[in-house]
Formats: C-alpha cells, sequence, structure tokens
C-alpha cells in the first residue's frame, strides 16, 4: 500500500472537531467565541493562555443554525413569534416561549448530528476514562458582552447529565432557552431577531466538587480594585449563583495575596449530586458543614492566582466561577469553569501620583461632602 | 420636611432683669452671641452640655461673645473650614444654645477649599511648633497673672487688669480654636477613611489612646494623696466628713493631718488652678474651694481594690497596639499605605490626647484672672457676696472698677434680681429642649460631630417626643463591657458626691473634673460626646463600660433607676424604674433568727 510508504515521522494529532463541534482544547481561540458562544469560547481562551478548565466541547453555532433550518423548527418559530402583536401581553410571551420550547424537546436531531455528537461524547468518556461520564451541558450564548450580562443565568444549564441520550435532551433543552420568556421580550423590546443571536451549548466533563464558588477581580459593589472577592460553599457552585445559599465571604489582597477578610456564613443549602435522579440538585446542608469554614488558605491562593491570571489575560476586571474538585491537592490549580468581563466597574482610577494619606481629600471627602461621615 | 421646633418661648426680648442689647456690643465675626431672636428657628441650635448650670451675666457674654463665637468664627475663617463658618450661640435664660454656621456660596467655598489645602497640611508639618507656641504664650500671660497680687493692685490699675483678663481668655479661645479645627479635620478625614477601608469605626478612637495627659498626671497625684493619706491613718476622718467639712476636720485633727495637708496645699499650688468647669468665671478653682479635690480623695479612699494607673496606662497601650495590628490585618498594602501615614499624621497631631490635655492649660484655668479680679473688686465695693462681680454685665463691671458708677442700691437690686433668675433656670435644666429651631438629619461642623457627638441617630433620638418613656437607649459604644447598677443622673460635676460606688453616672457629658468618678462607678451614660469625648476616653482608660451621644439617656433614666450598660453594643436598658424600687426594697429581707 502507498500510504504505508509516506507515514509522516510523526502523526498529525488526531482531530476531533467538526463543522458542528468545537474541542475546547482544539478550536483556535480567535475563533472560539464565534463558533462556540461566548461562556464555551472563553474557556477555549483560557486553556489557551494556560488556565486550568474542565475537558469538553461546544456544540457549535453552526450546529444549531443547520438543526433550526434542516429540521423544519425555522419556519415553525416564525409561525410563533409571527402570531405575537408588536407589543403582546406577559401572558402572550409566555404562552409563546412555551409553546416554543416544545418545539425544540419536541424536534429530534438528524441523524448525522446525533452521529457526531455521539462520538464527541465518547471521546470525552475516553478522555475522562469513565462509562457514561456524567458532564455539565450549558448554553452558550452569543452577542456582545453588554447583552451577555443582562443574560446572565437565564439560559438552561444542566449539571451531572449521564449517557449520550440524555445529553441530547439536555442540548434541545438548552437550544430551547433562547426562548424563554425573559430572553423574548428582551429581544421584542430591543427590536433583536433571534437568527442575529443563536446559540452554542457546552458539554463539559462534570468536576466532582468539593466547594465551588465565584470570584471578582474587583469588589462587586465598591468597585475597589486592591482586592479579590471570593464567595464560596460546598458542593457545586449553582446554590451560589442561584443565591439559594448565604455563602462564606473572602477578599485577599491582590498586591500580596494576603487574606484580608474571612467570614464565615451559615451555609443551609448544598448543590450536590444526586445519584437516583442523575443530577446536582439543591439539598438541605449537613448540619456539621453549615458553619464550617470551606476554604483554606491555599486553596484561596490557588484561586486568587487564577483569578489574577485571567484579568491579566483579558486586561480588565473578571468574575469567575471556579471548583475545586474531589481530588484537587495541594498546589494544584483549580479549575475554572466559566469567566465574564465586569462591565459595570469604574474606570481605575489615577492613584498613581496621589500621596498615600491626603489629609484635605479626605476632610473634603468625608467631611465637607455635605454626607454623614461613614461609621457615624 | 425638616423639623422645627419653636423657639418663640425664648425670643421674648427679655432676658436677665436689666438687659440691654448693648451688653453684647463686642467684635463679632460673622454671628454675634445673644439671647434667642425672632427668625432663629431658621437655625439648628443644640443645648451645649458643658454649661449645665447656666452661666451669670458675666459669664455668658464673655464666654459666648469673645470665646465661643469669637474663637471658633476666628478659627473657621483663618482655616478655614469650606463649607463652614464657625459657631454661633444664644441663649434660652441661662442657658447656651449652639448652631454651625453654614457657608452656603459655591464660590466661597470654592476659594476657601483652596486656602485649606494649603493650610491644612502647613498646619500638620508644623503642628508641634504651633501648638507648643500657642500654649507657652498662654502660660507666659498666666505666669504674668500668678505674679500679681490682686489684693495690691491700685485701684487705677483694677480696670486696667480686668481688660487684660478678658483679653487673655479671647486670645486663648483663638488658640484654642485655632488648633482644634485643623486637629479635627486631620482625624475626621482618617476616620472617614478608615470606616471606608472597612475597619470598625468603634475601634478608631483605640488607635491614639493610651498618651499621657496633664489631667491623668492631676488624677495620679491626687490619688498619691488618697495612699499618703491612708498611710497616715486619716481613712478615718475622709469617712466621717464630706468635702466641705473635710478642710477644717482635718486641721481640727492635727498631727498627720497637717503634715498632709501640707503636701496637699503643695499639690494644689501645682494642679489646684483648675475650675470645676469649662471657661465658666462663676465657678471657683481647687484653689478657691478644696471641696472637690477634697471629695476625690474621699472617693479614691473608698474603693476597697486599689487602682493600679500604670497598669492601666499598660493596658491602654497594649489594646491601642492590638486594634492597629487588627486593623491593619484587614487592610490591601495600597490600604495600609493610607492607614500607616493616617495613623502616623494623627499620632503625632493626636487629638484624642489634645482634647484631654490642653483644657489643663486652657479651658479649666482661663477664666481665672478675671474670677480673680472681681472678686477683688466685689471686697472694695463691699459687695454683699464675693461673687456679686459676676452678677454685672462688662459694661457695668468697668463702670464699677473705674468708679464711675457706684455699686449702689440700683445695682445691688439688679444682682439680686440677676441671682434669682439664674437661680430659677438653673433649676429649669432638665426641661431645657435638647434642640430647637430647624433640626437636619446631619451636621458638618466638626466640633459638633466630634465634640457633641451630633450624629444622625442622636439627632433623631432628640426629636424623640416618647423619649422620657424610652426603655432602650442607643448611643456610640465608646467603653467596652458591661454593667447593672443604679443610676444617679447629675446635672453637673456640683453632684459628684452623690455617686456611690457601683452606681451607673447618668449626664449631658463629662470634663475632666469628672475623671475622678471613674475610679468608683460601674458604667457612664452620656447625652452627649462621641469616640473621643472625655468620657469616652476616660471611661476606656478605667474599663469603665460607657455609652456616649445617647442624646436623651438624662430625658429618659430617671435618677434611681436601674440601668444596664452595654459598652460593647452602645445599648443602655432601664430594667426599672425608682418609683417602683422601694415597693421591692419595702418588703425586707427576714432577719434568720
Amino acid at each position: 500500500m502507498t500510504a504505508a510508504t509516506v507515514q509522516p515521522p510523526e502523526p498529525a494529532p488526531e482531530r476531533h472537531s467538526c463543522e458542528a463541534i468545537a474541542w475546547l482544547d482544539e478550536v483556535p481561540p480567535e475563533e472560539a467565541v464565534a463558533r462556540g458562544g461566548a461562556k464555551m469560547g472563553r474557556l477555549a481562551e483560557l486553556l489557551a493562555s494556560g488556565v486550568q478548565v474542565p475537558q469538553g466541547f461546544a456544540v457549535t453555532v453552526d450546529a444549531y443554525r443547520r438543526h433550526c433550518r434542516e429540521s423544519g423548527l425555522d419556519p415553525r418559530i416564525d409561525e410563533v413569534l409571527a402570531g405575537l402583536g408588536p407589543e403582546p401581553t406577559d401572558a402572550e410571551v409566555e404562552t409563546a416561549s412555551a409553546t416554543i420550547r416544545e418545539l425544540f424537546t419536541g424536534t429530534p436531531i438528524s441523524e448525522h448530528l446525533t452521529a457526531r455528537l455521539t462520538e464527541a461524547y465518547e471521546e470525552l468518556c475516553l478522555r475522562a476514562v469513565d462509562v457514561n461520564v456524567p458532564v455539565a451541558v450549558r448554553s452558550s450564548a452569543t452577542g456582545e458582552d453588554a447583552a451577555d450580562a443582562s443574560f446572565a443565568g437565564i439560559f438552561d444549564t444542566y449539571l451531572g447529565v449521564s449517557g449520550i441520550e440524555r445529553v441530547l435532551d439536555s442540548l434541545r433543552r438548552c437550544w430551547g432557552s433562547l426562548f424563554t420568556a425573559r430572553a423574548l421580550a428582551y429581544r421584542l423590546r430591543r427590536g433583536i431577531s433571534h437568527h442575529d443571536m443563536p446559540i452554542a451549548v457546552g458539554v463539559i466533563e462534570l468536576i466532582h466538587a468539593r466547594a465551588s464558588g465565584v470570584a471578582f477581580s474587583v469588589h462587586p459593589v465598591t468597585g475597589k480594585r486592591d482586592r479579590i472577592v471570593l464567595e464560596t460553599s460546598w458542593g457545586w457552585g449553582e446554590a451560589i449563583v442561584q443565591g439559594l445559599v448565604d455563602p462564606d465571604h473572602i477578599e485577599v489582597g491582590k498586591a500580596d495575596g494576603r487574606v484580608l477578610r474571612y467570614d464565615v456564613a451559615h451555609k443551609k443549602v448544598v448543590s450536590a449530586f444526586d445519584f437516583a435522579v442523575g443530577a446536582v440538585t439543591e439539598i438541605e446542608m449537613p448540619a456539621k458543614l453549615a458553619d464550617r469554614r470551606v476554604l483554606d488558605d491555599e486553596q484561596i491562593g490557588a484561586i486568587a492566582a487564577a483569578v489574577t491570571a485571567i484579568e491579566e489575560h483579558y486586561g480588565h476586571p473578571v468574575d469567575v466561577e471556579w471548583v475545586i474538585g474531589r481530588h484537587r491537592r495541594a498546589g494544584d490549580p483549580v479549575c475554572i469553569v466559566q469567566t465574564r468581563p465586569v462591565t459595570t466597574a469604574e474606570p481605575e482610577p489615577a492613584m498613581s501620583t496621589a500621596p498615600a494619606y491626603d489629609p484635605v481629600a479626605l476632610a473634603q471627602k468625608y467631611l465637607f461632602s455635605g454626607k454623614p461621615i461613614p461609621g457615624r | 420636611m425638616a423639623n422645627v421646633v419653636p423657639v418663640d418661648a425664648y425670643s421674648t426680648g427679655e432676658w436677665y432683669p436689666g438687659y440691654k442689647p448693648e451688653f453684647f456690643d463686642m467684635p463679632w465675626i460673622v454671628d454675634p452671641a445673644g439671647p434667642f431672636r425672632p427668625g432663629d428657628e431658621n437655625q439648628f441650635w443644640f443645648l451645649d452640655f458643658h454649661w449645665s448650670r447656666g452661666l451669670t451675666p458675666l459669664g455668658s457674654t464673655l464666654w459666648s461673645g469673645d470665646g465661643y463665637c469669637w474663637g471658633t468664627q476666628h478659627a473657621a475663617e483663618s482655616l478655614p473650614l469650606p463649607p463652614g463658618r464657625g459657631v454661633t450661640a444664644r441663649f434660652a435664660g441661662t442657658h447656651l444654645y449652639g448652631s454651625a454656621l453654614p457657608e452656603t456660596d459655591p464660590r466661597e467655598i470654592e476659594a476657601r477649599a483652596g486656602r485649606i489645602a494649603t493650610n491644612l497640611p502647613h498646619f500638620l508639618t508644623n503642628y508641634r511648633t504651633i501648638w507648643e507656641s500657642g500654649r507657652d504664650e498662654l502660660e507666659n500671660t498666666w505666669s504674668y497673672f500668678r505674679g500679681i497680687d490682686f489684693t495690691q493692685a491700685r485701684g487705677d490699675e483694677l480696670p486696667n487688669l480686668l481688660g487684660q483678663a478678658r483679653r487673655y481668655h479671647k486670645r486663648a479661645m483663638e488658640i484654642h480654636f485655632g488648633v482644634m479645627y485643623p486637629m479635627l479635620a486631620n482625624f475626621l478625614g482618617f476616620y472617614g477613611a478608615c470606616a471606608d477601608m472597612g475597619i470598625n469605626p468603634n475601634e478608631i478612637g483605640k488607635f491614639l489612646q493610651g498618651e499621657d495627659t496633664k489631667i491623668m498626671e492631676t488624677d495620679r497625684k491626687l490619688y498619691e494623696l488618697a495612699l499618703t493619706a491612708r498611710a497616715a491613718g486619716l481613712e478615718g476622718v475622709f469617712e466621717t466628713h464630706e468635702g466641705g467639712q473635710l478642710r477644717d476636720a482635718l486641721a481640727r485633727h492635727g498631727g498627720a493631718a497637717s503634715v498632709w495637708l501640707t503636701e496637699f496645699d503643695d499639690f494644689l499650688q501645682i494642679y489646684g488652678y483648675r475650675a470645676e468647669a469649662t471657661c465658666d468665671v462663676g465657678v471657683p478653682s481647687w484653689m478657691e474651694d478644696n471641696t472637690i479635690p477634697l471629695d476625690l480623695v474621699k472617693t479614691f479612699l473608698q474603693r476597697r481594690d486599689s487602682h493600679d494607673f500604670e497598669h492601666a496606662a499598660r493596658n491602654a497601650m497594649a489594646e491601642r497596639q492590638e486594634a492597629i495590628e487588627n486593623a491593619r490585618a484587614g487592610l490591601t498594602r495600597e490600604e495600609q499605605a493610607v492607614f500607616d501615614a493616617g495613623l502616623a499624621s494623627n499620632q503625632e497631631a493626636n487629638f484624642p490626647w489634645w482634647q484631654d490635655d490642653h483644657n489643663y492649660y486652657i479651658d479649666l484655668k482661663v477664666m481665672l484672672p478675671l474670677r480673680w479680679g472681681c472678686q477683688e473688686l466685689a471686697n472694695r465695693v463691699k459687695a454683699d457676696r464675693q461673687d456679686d462681680m459676676l452678677y454685672l454685665f462688662w459694661p457695668e463691671l468697668r463702670d464699677v472698677a473705674t468708679g464711675d458708677k457706684p455699686y449702689d442700691g440700683e445695682l445691688r437690686s439688679l444682682v439680686d434680681a440677676r441671682r434669682q433668675y439664674f437661680d430659677h433656670w438653673h433649676d429649669r435644666r432638665s426641661e431645657m429642649p435638647k434642640v430647637l429651631g430647624t433640626v437636619p438629619e446631619a451636621v458638618e461642623d466638626p466640633i459638633l460631630i466630634e465634640i457633641f457627638g451630633l450624629n444622625p441617630q442622636s439627632i433623631k433620638a432628640v426629636q424623640n417626643p416618647e423619649a422620657a418613656e424610652q426603655t432602650t437607649i442607643s448611643g456610640v459604644a465608646a467603653a467596652k463591657g458591661t454593667a447593672r447598677g443604679i443610676a444617679r443622673v447629675l446635672q453637673s460635676s456640683d453632684e459628684l458626691h452623690r455617686l456611690e460606688p457601683g452606681s451607673i453616672l447618668v449626664c449631658e457629658s463629662t470634663s475632666p473634673n469628672w475623671t475622678p468618678a471613674f475610679g468608683k462607678i460601674a458604667g457612664a451614660v452620656c447625652d452627649g460626646g462621641g469616640m473621643l469625648s472625655h468620657a469616652a476616653i476616660v471611661g476606656r482608660e478605667y474599663g469603665v463600660p460607657t455609652v456616649t451621644a445617647t442624646g436623651v439617656a438624662t430625658l429618659s433614666i430617671g435618677d434611681g433607676d436601674e440601668i444596664e450598660v452595654d459598652g460593647t453594643a452602645g445599648i443602655v436598658t432601664v430594667l426599672g424604674r425608682a418609683a417602683a424600687a422601694p415597693a421591692a426594697v419595702a418588703s425586707a429581707p427576714e432577719v434568720p433568727a
């Protein structure tokens, strides 16, 4: 066979991506957001810059578009939307949303795409050395950062999905979540077509979380940039993101990584993996964990290091969702599952020339401002 | 809508008998002092706790005109305060109300902001020289007066001496407020920065505590005198006599008591030129009236456990170090740079320290030369009482001193009537509204904020119409710890003898002459004062749970009530009313046979 005679000295690494699938470790960073949506695209960018992220792939924007086109969903969606008048009531929007989402769950995925997805999921199982590896199926919307921020948390995410059938099912639900009532109302108000903001979906290995949380490279309330703010609880991060649990609050000085404060909260709820259901669900926190401090200083340091690296990579403040896996050892990096730019932060004040302590400025600010002095 | 408390009842045009508006004719800067006048309800007035006895005609006019108004307005113009022009004063009867004078012209405020930007750093850089040269100037003048035997002054010299004494007081107040405003501006700016950096505001006062002052030194000397008295076996004499009788009793006792009295007189030569009140010509010094210092010695002797001043000072310093370290640990490196520099600046120009120490050099003795002159004049004109001249207004006093006007029946009966007027208003002190006029939510003048404890909460508290029925009163957590005891509600330091060991002091505010009382009380509660008020500082030094800036404690708490002071949380609770107490006491415990 001629092929045998032209064998290259080093075989090119086997590629698993295709038009419908973009693996995080294969997609060129510059194309990542366009193909995989903001959430998955940024994970690919982080991976390329050396940050630890879970293994996984995006079901691309193209796959979504092709599915809508070839399954006949497009005209049926348009028909439902056309039924809405110029100023529909909330109830009409709710009804249209439910109808479209049912269309998505009831429309089978083509054989071709099913085959691609099955291959990709099997590849992920192989990489994880697991059968029916549990994954997180996350919506990854496209559009500008501002839109991304205002849509934060309204598209579906499924944690702990196991087996290709359930993955496909979750994928269809994520696609359908592009038409939640809130998203529909937002687009109607802004006059944006859903065709202009197609959705990708991420399928990533579920990290078995000992603790999870969010981190901000700028104080989310005061806007101070000299610190990193962490919020954390046991288990997965859903209970924190959805505001179901009062998390531990930690502040870390950026310049020297010192823990400035650690407020241990009474954590009543935990997002835990329910093996009977096959998903991460919210249950009552075991009493012995509720008041226990979640993170030690080493773990805080690892999170702060990752957040600092991500902020430096993007050159602007970020918020980050992170997970500490059950098998993480001291010294290992923490796993980053999501990052977003912080768009609300005020521009960095030009402090470099001001003296450290300026009694005149402070008297003006606190005493002569017409407002009560803080703390009085 | 701002709450307006009418001033009509006090702006009637009536004041001390024989009062004429020209008695307040003295130079003024922005707003002159005087009795309340129509239109004053447009400003915010607060009852000034420093003069809870009320003020005599001479005391009220000279203090408010030359002292308070001149001093604060002079300082507010020379620093300047950008949005403020100092403080002015009004009288409701004999009681002084203060009000901050706002600067409202935006262009002026901006220009003044430019000036303070130069002047405040200059002051802070040269703080030590500025304060010490001012203090030394005043001490020189003080030495001048000490060198004068008023009884030997020629008749034609006395008017001039009175004038010099008045100028000494006025100059002292220029120096006083000239130092106080910039120190407060620095301190409160630092305070705001600390609070903004997340430092617990209750900790901020601790960063600057523990420095020795002349007032603390006086207390230590008194305590040493108590130990000497105990060693000399004089405890019995102190136990069986009140302060007013003690000197005679000790003299009669003879022997060791006579030796002790000599030591006591030596003490008075150094520390006894202090009056029982701030800048009040109507109040005698310890030298003139030994009652207070002898009662203080008696108080120290009543304490079973000894008070270790050095131990207390070490504790204060240790607490200060711990507070600083705890605060720094929670700051980023950038914040630490601000904190460290701000702390260094405030430890150098240490407002809490100055706020105690300066009383020795200024407030407690600055009216004494004028008082001596008045007493000597009273002797010469054969007045009925030695303090008669204090019931004259300045132009009248000057005319009597020069002989232009005889101290005859007309003036004598006027003095009698004014004495009655003073007594009448003295008895009404507890009914005086804490605030008058248009009450704001917050104030900006640093003196009002820090010295009077006028924060949004206390301003709200004083407007509560049900304040007298309140059983939970909140304020500034000034000194940590919790104490229960019987409340003693005192109008002024004249009543200090009513404090029993273990009782809880409730008053409008304290000043340095109240300090030794902290050696025997279990807790303290004040209407006014902030973190750095006298009661707060001394409460911390003595480990006495203290709550300040309650606004209404003297209204809400009755004498004899059983109360609890939580100086950690800043809460005072009335556990039982005095009226109910006798019933409980009446059921006397059965005596075992």
